[in-house]
């Protein structure tokens, strides 16, 4: 009998068995370390060279050129100009995401389904299936890359900057919704039941009640939303919508790096400029990124939907943000001048009809499904190489990268650290800030152009290329969940002697890695479907076949491949959604 | 304070303005011209050089807006799929398409003319290369390209007539097929590229675009201790300019003949019109019509370009 | 592991004129205190007195604007990183809201109390395999949850959240303990537990206990000094059975 300090006698102490080492959590990283080497077996490993050594004298030469980028005034006009049109289709696609996602939102939140039929039926509730058929759409929209979408539209609408505008709103229109359905039903619901009680349509009611109280995170999320359309838009200058992608394909093309450097500049600061606006912008709403990005999972602190609107009405860099968007979207239509006419014109119901007709039905005998299984593989081995390669070295950077890390009175600095201290301390935030820069702002494609130089083709380069593209994204959300960690526990550590390595291990990594997992997850998704874009590099897949389709006009084809697509999309978002429940539970 | 940040985004936004005033959107240009008829457009598959293209398409656009009568506008599209769908919507009147999306597009728009073509095209090769390393011989026989069985290869574009589709057409001549090569075969996207893909060594061997070859070799652009010339394909026809359709409608029945006559009587002598010959690289421009493409058809049908 | 070589005066905290700013606030005002080996002193006073500030200062977290803070002889402003490391792993902190890191499990909560000692290699295993399961085991069933030991600590409810932040002081044994308003997340049954089991552990140790707390009756019978602050300032300090009513509604009255 042991006696206990507080005067009572503890049963014989039981002695708890200790976990095995081997449960779900366990078994999930296992498994990813099992799918990685077999992606890279796929990839080729042990079957020949990744890297080629020939390759470096253009590497050189490129990175050379970086010294001595092309500044004439001719080309720098013309790098003013498509600049405007990236940010000003990035604006006007933005504006109709939101419009589309504030909508879609509500209708798919479950809290408006539950009010519109509150009914069960044998033991279930009335509202799953419609509710489950909405979120099934939205993530169909969404599984499907903005090229495509781009595509899409050009077949239907033809070359008006509509297209473009369109091929971003839809995809992302879909995120939005989904995000903000679940902010929706995070908020407390007393207000609007309140109000539904009364007798208030649920619509109505919504708008009244949750929808001002979820007002702010949206808010945060739609400046996340700018952030990746200014990537997107950037993107879809491959297709024709003219501006800071149209030209560094052309110039990569005709391989003129002076020219690419340049432009490759103004993307630097386009997506640095942008990234830092929302950022602050983000910081000021205090949203502490409840949703932002990652798909609204895992939100372990509680939503800020208490502080008010009113509370945020007299910030000045909210204040700012709001005039400035406010006069950047009718700037950006009429620099772009879509012509929303055609939308609804006679000429795009008619081809709408002619694309319809030649994609039904579709047609999964033109592959054996011994092909489609293998296509698959790579395009699933590719994405998990890129998010294995890009979440460890995101790990790496996104700790530097934060704000209240390695700066004095950061949390592994005392805030009584001396000059040097703070300058190397700046000098290290700078550069890992830097290099998360660069990675996000080259769109995937062009990382693939360039890998190739001093990869050899196939699985690798097009992994690589999406690696960076993901690193440069998930550092940055990985370094903002760093800033915005509860330090209390960490004051804690500290307070009882640990060091700094200690107080890593034991506090700063287990209180991020939820969020990190969640985005790296929430990444991976987005790998797969950017996988698209690499498809030119050797790296196949279904990326490929689908390029391979398009430029076939094959539109069956197509057709049946992003059925093939989306349905590994919605297998991998299973996946993750398995991953994400056994980490929160155990 | 609240005034003061209104008058700085006014300014910011008015400086915003300023700074794009002369490098205005595309569709003011065409406002600006005589609002009676509509423009005819025209475009580019961005094969080779499309810096260049950008130039020669300027002038073009006002050499055949002079000849013609009618306001010409040059829209840029990057990517082959998008201007062959935009030529079928109708956004694009008269592009130079290659070979094969020439033929795309003709399918997918009855009646759509192919109306001339420059000197070189009627006769139009592509080159195979390969890097000195990775051992294959120049050969001067067709069945010299089952040399590259078992090396890495380069396509240009998918869509490419010299860079795709007719070196994949004399491979299957030759009995290589796409699974012989090691790993599968890329597509650098460019002529450009593929000579340097295949310089660095990433790809063993390459084809592309004859002309634009022996421009970069005459140009020294090209490390020839690294990389050679294996073969030159027999002719094909390539490059040419595809009309719609409905531009007789629009502009009157003889339009389509203007359009020709107008390519026709570029004269070298007037250093305007031959600085035009120039860009494209030809002597002259000569009339040509969709029968002189039923072969690369046939081989696109082959080889499942088109359906 | 050594000890510190302690001074032959058994004077374990030490505030020389301390004042603590935050901006243009005092939060802590030329305060002056010595608090012995083996004393449980109670701080009481109204929200916004400046309690927390105190107990931040006398573990190291916060540094002083002004004055001296002597920890175990030591005078902190002059330590390095690494003595004042030293002097951080005698002295244990709870907090009112645990400050535990909840999605690990107990087990590594409670060893977080070894980290001052262990290497950062055997921090980093035990993470994977934890070590030294006996001692966090014997720490858990003194407080009375040897059950919980590999339960996550967020399924935990506040009392017994509370119980593995003392079983970490517990397995981290410092000379003395600091406790910032260790109950007031906790019912009344839950926190007479919580404080009698502090107090025990005091009595059976001999450490150093101070604590700061919003129920005087809970100060008066389980502290044995009590130090009143009202802005910043001591009030009075005095011995517990001699602070009555008058004090007490002095040191919270509401001024105009
Ligand atoms: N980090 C900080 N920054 C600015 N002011 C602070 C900070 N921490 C505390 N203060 C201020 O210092 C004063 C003392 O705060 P402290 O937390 O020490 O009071 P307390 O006695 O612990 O109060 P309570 O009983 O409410 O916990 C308060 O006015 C508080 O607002
Ligand atoms: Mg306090």
């Amino acid at each position: 009998m042991q006696k206990t300090l507080s005067g009572r006698t503890s049963a014989s102490p039981v002695a708890v068995p200790r976990p095995s080492l081997f449960n779900r959590k366990t078994g999930w990283v296992l498994l990813f370390i099992a799918g990685v080497i077999w992606a890279l077996l796929q990839a080729g490993l042990l079957q020949h060279d990744f890297v080629n050594p020939g390759g470096w004298e253009r590497v050189r030469r490129f990175l050379a050129a970086g010294l001595n980028p092309d500044l004439s005034p001719d080309f720098l006009r013309l790098t003013l100009d498509v600049t405007i049109t990236t940010l000003a289709f990035a604006v006007c696609g933005t504006f109709f995401s939101l419009i589309f996602g504030f909508v879609a939102g509500i209708f798919a939140s479950e809290v408006w389904w539950q009010s519109i039929l509150p009914g069960r039926v044998g033991g279930r509730s009335l509202y799953r299936a419609p509710w489950l058929a909405v979120r099934s759409v939205l993530a169909f929209l969404r599984a499907i890359h903005e090229i495509i979408w781009g595509l899409f539209f050009i077949s239907i609408i033809g070359l008006d900057p509509l297209s473009a505008v369109l091929a971003i709103a839809i995809p992302f229109g879909a995120v939005t919704g989904k995000v903000f359905s679940e902010i929706l039903d995070e908020m407390p619901r007393q207000p609007y039941l309140v109000l539904r009680n009364s007798g208030v349509p649920p619509t109505l009611a919504l708008t009244y009640t949750l929808v001002p109280q979820a007002f702010l995170d949206a808010l945060s999320y739609a400046f996340y939303r700018f952030e990746c359309s200014i990537r997107a838009a950037a993107v879809l200058g491959i297709i024709g919508a003219g501006g800071l992608g149209h030209e560094i394909f052309l110039s990569l093309q005709s391989l003129r790096y002076e020219q690419i450097w340049t432009l490759f500049l103004a993307l630097f600061a386009l997506n640095g400029l942008t990234d830092l606006w929302s950022g602050l912008l983000r910081r000021r709403l205090g949203a502490k990124l409840s949703c932002s990005g990652a798909d609204c999972v895992d939100i372990d602190s509680p939503m800020s939907g208490t502080a008010t609107l009113q509370l945020y009405r007299y910030d000045r860099v909210v204040r700012a943000s709001l005039i400035i968007a406010a006069l950047l979207i009718p700037f950006s239509f009429w620099y772009i001048q879509p012509n929303f006419g055609k939308l609804f014109s006679e000429r795009t119901l008619l081809h709408l009809g002619e694309v319809a007709r030649w994609a039904f039905p579709p047609d999964f005998s033109q592959l054996p499904l011994s092909e489609w299984l293998e296509l698959s593989a790579v395009t699933v081995a590719m994405s998990l190489l890129a998010i294995a390669g890009a979440g460890l070295l995101a790990l790496v950077l996104s700790f530097p990268s934060a704000h209240n890390f390695l700066l004095p009175g950061g949390l592994l600095v005392p805030s009584t650290a001396g000059l040097f201290h703070r300058t190397l301390g700046w000098a290290v935030l700078l550069i890992a800030r830097s290099i998360l820069l660069v990675a996000r702002s080259i769109p995937p494609p062009v990382w693939a152009l360039l890998f190739i130089f001093v990869l050899f083709p196939g699985i690798l380069p097009g992994a690589a290329a999406l690696g960076m593209y993901t690193l440069g994204i998930l550092g940055r959300l990985m370094a903002e969940v760093v800033e915005n960690l509860d330090d209390r526990p960490l004051t804690a550590l500290k307070a009882l002697g640990a060091r700094g390595g200690d107080i890593f291990t034991y506090g700063i990594l287990p209180l991020s890695s939820p969020r990190f997992l969640a985005y790296g997850l929430y990444r991976w998704e987005e790998a797969i479907r950017a996988t698209v874009v690499v498809g030119l590099v050797g790296a196949g897949g279904l990326g490929h076949l689908l390029t391979e389709q398009l430029s076939s006009f094959d539109y069956q084809g197509v057709f049946t491949t992003l059925i093939v697509f989306v349905t590994l999309i919605f297998l991998v978002d299973q996946i993750s959604a398995a991953v994400r429940r056994t980490f929160r539970e155990n | 304070m609240f005034k003061k940040l209104i008058l700085m985004s006014l300014l910011l936004g008015s400086l915003l303005l300023a700074a794009c005033g002369d490098a205005a959107p595309a569709a003011e240009g065409a406002a600006a011209e005589p609002a009676s008829t509509e423009p005819l457009v025209i475009s580019a598959i961005p094969d080779q050089d499309p810096e260049v293209l950008q130039r020669q398409f300027g002038q073009l656009a006002s050499y055949l807006s002079e000849q013609l009568g009618v306001p010409v506008e040059y829209k840029p599209v990057t990517d082959y799929a998008a201007s062959v769908t935009a030529f079928r919507v109708g956004d694009l009147d008269m592009v130079w398409f290659g070979g094969l999306t020439g033929v795309q597009a003709r399918l997918q728009v009855p009646e759509a003319q192919a109306l001339v073509q420059r000197d070189i095209d009627e006769n139009f090769h592509s080159v195979f290369i390969a890097t000195k390393a990775s051992g294959i011989e120049p050969f001067e026989d067709i069945d010299g390209l089952a040399q590259l069985k078992g090396h890495t290869f380069t396509f240009g574009s998918d869509s490419s007539t010299s860079g795709r589709l007719m070196p994949q057409y004399f491979l299957s001549q030759a009995g290589v097929t796409l699974d012989d090569f090691k790993g599968e075969p890329g597509f650098s996207g460019s002529h450009d590229a593929t000579i340097a893909l295949v310089e660095s060594g990433s790809y063993e061997a390459g084809a592309l675009n004859e002309s634009v070859w022996d421009n970069r070799v005459a140009a020294g652009e090209v490390d020839l201790d690294q990389v050679q010339i294996l073969w030159r394909t027999p002719p094909y026809h390539d490059y040419h300019w595809v009309a719609r359709p409905d531009l007789a409608e629009r502009y009157g029945d003889d339009f389509p003949d203007k359009i020709t006559q107008a390519f026709l009587s570029l004269d070298p002598n007037n250093p305007d019109q031959k600085e035009i010959l120039d860009l494209f690289g030809a002597e002259k421009f000569i009339a040509t019509s969709n029968d002189n493409y039923a072969q690369i058809e046939a081989v696109g049908r082959e080889i499942g370009k088109i359906n | 592991m050594p000890d510190l070589p302690l001074e032959t005066s058994n004077i374990i905290f030490e505030l020389r004129n301390v004042t603590h700013q935050f901006g243009s606030l005092a939060a802590v005002r030329d305060v002056t205190l010595q608090i012995r080996a083996g004393e449980r002193v109670a701080l009481v006073g109204p929200s916004g007195a400046g309690k927390s500030t105190l107990i931040s200062l006398l573990n190291g977290t916060l540094s002083p604007s002004q004055g001296e803070v002597w920890v175990l002889g030591q005078h902190l402003a002059r330590l390095s990183p690494r003595g004042l490391r030293h002097v951080q792993r005698q002295i244990g902190t709870i907090y009112q809201q645990f400050h535990l890191v909840n999605n690990l499990r107990v087990i590594h909560n409670v060893n977080a109390g070894h980290l001052g000692r262990w290497t950062f290699l055997k921090g980093v295993i035990s993470l994977a395999w934890p070590l030294d399961v006996d001692t966090a085991a014997k720490a858990l069933a003194q407080v009375g949850i040897p059950e919980k030991i590999y339960e996550r600590t967020d399924r935990l409810s506040g009392g017994q959240q509370q119980r593995v932040a003392i079983a970490r002081v517990l397995v981290q044994q410092p000379q003395a303990i600091l406790a910032d308003e260790p109950v007031s997340s906790l019912d009344p049954e839950r926190s007479r537990e919580i404080m009698s089991l502090l107090r025990d552990l005091s009595q059976t140790t001999g450490k150093t206990l101070v604590v700061s707390l919003h129920d005087i009756d809970l100060a008066r019978s389980h502290c044995d000094r009590i130090v009143g602050l009202r802005e910043g300032q001591v009030v009075f300090d005095r011995p517990a059975d001699e602070v009555n009513e008058t004090f007490i509604r002095a040191l919270y009255k509401i001024t105009a």
